[in-house]
């Protein structure tokens, strides 16, 4: 872990006691990506180039953003189902507000706070309420879903000029989906952003130390004076908030969608991407470093496999085989070492 | 009659780390007698209990069923001889009804194709729970919808569904009324003249002294002395047996700084109560001294840290320096100057999964981070500052505390109250499951601290910890101050006997 090594470089009056060297559990899926890419890198010669990794980047880009608030979420404990659902929500009710003649800003800006407000709601349900959040999620998904097909009455929403959309808001909306930025694509370069602000606010600041304590134990975060459910809730509204930033960049790359496909499922990947990055269920321990890393290795997989020529249907079953596989490794080799 | 007891234990041992339960004890169980096995916490009731329930093996020593040497090696070879051990913490599937909870170990191995036949489990229910006077009580309720009474009698119901030759029944009084009370001895008395032979363990030495035939006493995992419970057994001589003679700790005590109460009290508690465990209590706490808090496991004493902290409801007031600490916020009880270290460190006391150097930083966050951001250097500073002051033995401050030994795990903790820059220190069990090193050193971090002014609170079940360590002490008993006590008063005899509600009530 990283923070860790800020600590140990501040600690450095007393190295006795900094002599051991540690490999993070990031190491074990980092060279599992290795292997994965040179494998795909020696079966075709067109994994390796330019254009598929920023492919790949772009593909994983949405996915990866909404891990970054899962980890947060599955750190401090709890799980949040209704990611999906709050994407297709938040994207089309940003399509719909633009669609209504709203200026973008706005629009963008509702759309996120919508986001944030489903995640409170999880939040305070699987907390004040005590409804466990797999529960409480499960039925937001429903909901939020429900509430996007009654907001649309299930007919797809399309941002372009025919529908009205200003000239300017359009331009700067195509740019948001498909503009670049340094010559990398828009969504890729939220991900990365996303990412190193989530690995700070994880890693170096009292929030993040709050979300591992409540998620390690409630009731030890409570001795130390934590307010367990203030955390939890913000951890799910973060959360819920970049599920609203991911649906809108989808929205504005494609640039339309429909309330019962738009991001159907999607929970399940994202779930799986941060848990093969070594985030436990259980809460208390996952980083962010390993989250980025799963949601690559989930993301070169899937393109590896369509490169490749796999079929489509032997590729979910080998997705799933991969999420299994990961997971048993790595509790096998951590308990081994606990051993 | 020559025929062998129906169980012999012969110079059995156990030792845990850093722990010797018990060191060469044996007892004898006859057929037909009800043997009372007495102690203070920790004598090694326990242990020798899980050792009959077959949770336990022996060390050292044998146990000798009909003359023959078992290895009660699990629960279900030790009910397989007929011995049947109920736990104070009852051991009933909650979800299920009175008569499968009483016919659950024939249930759940029935023979051939497992199918159950519900009217014939319900029916011999009916004449199990009759035969304890239990039948009006319908076999399809559930068992959640019971009162605690009656869940352990259901116990004893389903320990007499099997063949039964030894009841173990451990603290069976603690949750009872006195009718319920009496009801149980009736059946002890019955199934007794049925043959059986009955294990009690209890606190409650009236109860001791009116239904059993022979009387042991453990003290400190050894056997004390056995006797049979005649004209000449008294309270007096069964409290000192458990006890022991300790002259040291007399002279240890001088040690101790005296309370200084001429001082303002640096705490003040009042009326505080806790529904079921703590009634309308109130007393002070003074910079400088160590204030020892006794009693039985019942009494409310294991509340109390928790009730003050704020970790759960309470009524009454909590004043540190005449400043009111609100309730049910540990925050602002660690903002107005207390801190606590909780009796278990694996269910809740330490963030098992972070380092020692987060551990220690926990509860004062916010003197670690500016603007948001942990202060990392600040961090490893202080933590290093408690490890050497506080003798905390670890290879590196990002060690998770999960790894360290308790006596270490514990002084961390206890770091953890530290860097919030406590007033009020409260410690509940402060050396369990410590080794006796790590103990002593707590003792005397405790002492300094008491002696720099600190108002320090210890909470415990061990009395010679209690005895030897504090400068003033509080007796709990059913939730009120049964006692205090202070300089030479200071005796196991004489909290124990106010533990045990045999002292008058003694005015504050």
């Amino acid at each position: 872990m990283d923070e860790q090594m800020a600590v140990k470089a501040a600690a450095g009056g007393a190295p006795s006691r900094m002599r051991r060297f540690r490999l993070g559990r990031e190491f074990g899926v980092f060279v599992a990506l290795v292997v994965l890419c040179v494998a795909l890198t020696l079966l075709n010669d067109r994994f390796l180039t330019p254009t598929n990794l920023l492919n790949i980047g772009r593909q994983v880009s949405l996915m990866g953003i909404m891990a970054v608030g899962m980890t947060f979420v599955l750190v401090s404990g709890e799980v949040d189902l209704s990611v999906g659902s709050t994407y297709g929500l938040c994207g089309i009710a940003v399509g719909v507000l633009l669609v209504a003649g709203y200026p973008l800003a706005l629009a963008i800006a509702a759309g996120l706070v919508l986001g944030a407000g489903i995640g409170l709601i999880n939040g305070v349900l699987s907390t004040y309420l005590r409804v466990p959040s797999l529960i409480a999620t499960l039925g937001t998904l429903s909901m939020v879903r429900g509430a996007a097909l009654i907001l649309t009455d299930g007919k797809p929403v399309t941002v372009n000029a025919r529908n009205g959309v200003g000239e300017a808001d359009l331009a700067m909306f195509e740019f948001l989906g498909q503009g670049k930025v340094l010559g990398i694509p828009m969504q890729l370069a939220f991900f990365i952003v996303i990412a190193l602000a989530g690995w700070f606010l994880l890693s170096r600041t009292s929030f993040g130390f709050r979300i591992f304590a409540v998620g390690g134990s409630a009731k030890a975060a409570r001795v130390s004076g934590i307010n367990v459910a203030s955390v939890k809730i913000w951890a799910l509204t973060l959360m819920g908030t970049l599920a609203a930033l991911a649906g809108t960049l989808s929205l504005a790359f494609l640039p339309s969608g429909q309330a019962g496909r738009m991001g159907l499922g999607l929970e399940l990947d994202v779930i799986a991407a941060t848990i093969v990055g070594g985030t436990t269920l259980a809460g208390g321990e996952g980083t962010i470093l390993g989250t980025v890393l799963g949601v690559l290795i989930i993301g070169v997989l899937r393109n590896g496999l369509v490169l490749t020529g796999v079929s489509p249907f032997a590729q979910e079953f080998l997705i799933g085989l991969v999420i299994v596989v990961a997971v048993a490794i790595d509790k096998w080799s951590t308990s081994s070492k606990s051993n | 009659m020559q025929q062998p007891p129906l169980i012999e234990i012969r110079n059995v041992g156990k030792t845990f780390p850093g722990v010797q339960a018990l060191n060469g004890v044996s007892l004898t169980l006859r057929a037909g007698e009800v043997h009372a096995v007495i102690g203070e916490n920790g004598a090694g009731k326990s242990t020798l209990m899980n050792m009959l329930a077959g949770e336990l093996l022996p060390d050292t020593g044998s146990i000798l069923v009909a003359g023959e040497d078992v290895r009660l090696s699990s629960p279900l070879k030790s009910k397989a001889l007929g011995i049947n051990v109920v736990f104070q913490e009852l051991s009933l599937c909650h979800n299920l009804t009175v008569g499968e909870n009483v016919m659950m170990q024939g249930l759940a191995r029935t023979p051939g194709l497992g199918l159950i036949s519900r009217s014939r489990a319900s029916r011999e229910a009916t004449r199990l729970l009759t035969q304890l006077g239990l039948g009006d009580l319908d076999p399809t309720t559930p068992v959640h919808e019971l009162t605690i009474a009656q869940m352990q009698l259901i116990e004893i119901a389903r320990a007499i569904s099997q063949d039964l030759r030894v009841l173990v029944l451990d603290e069976p009084n603690s949750a009872l009324s006195p009718h319920e009370t009496a009801r149980m001895l009736q059946i002890i008395r019955a199934l007794r003249a049925d043959g059986v032979a009955i294990v009690y363990v209890s606190h409650n030495l009236d109860e001791v002294r009116s239904i059993a035939d022979r009387i042991t006493v453990l003290r400190d995992g050894q056997h004390v002395t056995t006797m049979d419970n005649d004209q000449s057994v008294t309270v007096d001589r069964l409290v000192s047996a458990m006890v022991g003679r300790d002259l040291a700790a007399v002279q240890q005590y001088a040690l101790v700084a005296p309370a200084v109460e001429a001082t303002r009290p640096v705490l003040a508690v009042h009326q505080l109560a806790v529904p079921g465990q703590i009634a309308r209590m109130s007393f002070e706490l003074y910079p400088g001294e160590i204030l020892g808090v006794a009693g039985m496991p019942n009494s409310g004493k294991d509340s109390l840290s928790d009730a003050l902290f704020g970790l759960i409801p309470r009524g009454g007031t909590v004043e540190i320096d005449g400043a009111p600490v609100p309730p049910e916020n540990p925050g602002s009880a660690i903002a107005s100057g207390m801190a606590l270290i909780p009796a278990d460190r694996r269910r809740g006391g330490a963030l098992l999964l972070m380092s020692v150097a987060h551990n220690v930083v926990s509860a004062s966050l916010a003197a670690f981070s500016v603007g948001g951001i942990l202060r990392q250097g600040a961090i490893a500073r202080t933590t290093n500052d408690y490890v050497d002051k506080l003798d905390i033995r670890i290879s590196d401050v990002l060690q998770r505390i999960g790894t360290l030994s308790g006596g270490n795990q514990q002084k961390a903790i206890l770091a953890r109250g530290l860097v919030t820059k406590p007033k009020v220190l409260i410690l509940h069990e402060p050396t369990r499951g410590i080794d006796v090193g790590a103990k002593e050193e707590i003792y005397a971090i405790l002492a300094a601290l008491a002696s720099e002014g600190m108002a320090v609170m210890m909470i415990s079940s061990e009395l010679p910890e209690i005895v030897l360590h504090s400068s003033r002490v509080l007796v709990m008993e059913r939730g009120r101050v049964a006692a205090t006590f202070r300089g030479a008063e200071i005796t196991e005899e004489a909290i124990m006997q106010a533990a045990l509600g045999q002292l008058a009530v003694a005015a504050e």
